[in-house]
């Protein structure tokens, strides 16, 4: 599976932006979790995370972005995140991770929180 | 139709369950389950497999098995693992007090079994012959409203 077709980071100013293309279960939770902790290295601090084409997340996947949220915060960043779809909003708030992590409607609005 | 039954028998690995995933929210629209519904049994199965391959497998050479039910009142999944290298039945009732006792929106693991009960119409761990666990979960076929957690 080719990490690159799947998930790409592009950026706005200092911030990173990754498009997530791909459901995210525990397979693709792995590759999301590479790449944060890539960035992490880079020393990469704020981190908008693109949902827009993605229909499902399971609980490894919310466990990563809220794990690296707190890394990103330690370092006086933060992890955002937009365009959550239904089925992705529910999960969030069945863990009641979206009470942990920044959730935007639109990745202007996400960009612009920081 | 009485009883209907499909079966999977897949490497533990995560990379497989992505498929079978897919394969039950096309299952579950196809006996009439909404959207939204489909959604809540393929992310409770992921949970259960990714539990089966993380907690209660060996190594990548074990198998799961997965067991579907499908009968006029239910939908009901069944997900068999053999056991894992340093624990057994990774579920017991003290590890799963443990689990949902320490369990916070700020954790980064030990949601999986609280979206199972969250999501499910009903729900059975059950220590197995092989040294594993089978993970039973049913779905309501004549009402889709299912559960929300508070």
């Amino acid at each position: 599976m080719a990490e690159a077709e799947l998930m790409t980071v592009r950026e706005n100013a200092d911030i990173k932006i990754i498009d997530v293309m791909t459901d995210l279960s525990s397979y693709a939770a792995l590759d999301l979790r590479k790449i944060l902790e890539d960035l992490l290295l880079e020393k990469v601090d704020k981190v908008v995370v693109n949902f827009s084409e993605v229909n499902h997340i399971n609980s490894t996947a919310v466990g990563t972005l809220v794990g690296i949220a707190k890394r990103l915060r330690q370092n006086g960043g933060d992890l955002k995140l937009c365009h959550l779809g239904p089925p992705l909003t529910r999960t969030f708030n069945l863990i009641g991770a979206s009470s942990v992590v920044e959730i935007y409607e639109s990745e202007k609005s996400a960009l612009a929180a920081f | 139709m009485d009883k209907d039954y499909i079966e999977f028998k897949l490497p533990s690995n995560v990379c497989y369950i992505e498929s079978v995933r897919v394969f039950i929210g096309k299952l579950s629209e196809t006996l009439g389950f909404p959207k939204r519904r489909a959604a809540d049994i393929q992310l409770a199965l992921d949970e259960i497999c990714s539990n089966a391959v993380n907690h209660g497998s060996k190594s990548a050479e074990s198998r799961i098995k997965i067991h579907i039910t499908v009968d006029k009142r239910f939908l009901q999944l069944m997900v068999r693992d053999t056991g894992g290298e340093n624990t057994k039945q990774w579920f017991t009732p003290e590890k799963l007090a443990e689990i949902q006792a320490r369990r916070t929106p700020e954790g980064e693991s030990g949601h999986g079994l609280y979206l199972i009960e969250c999501l499910t119409d009903g729900h059975k761990l059950q220590a197995n012959k092989y040294g594993g666990t089978d993970v039973t979960i049913l779905f309501n076929r004549t009402s889709h409203a299912g559960q929300d957690c508070p």
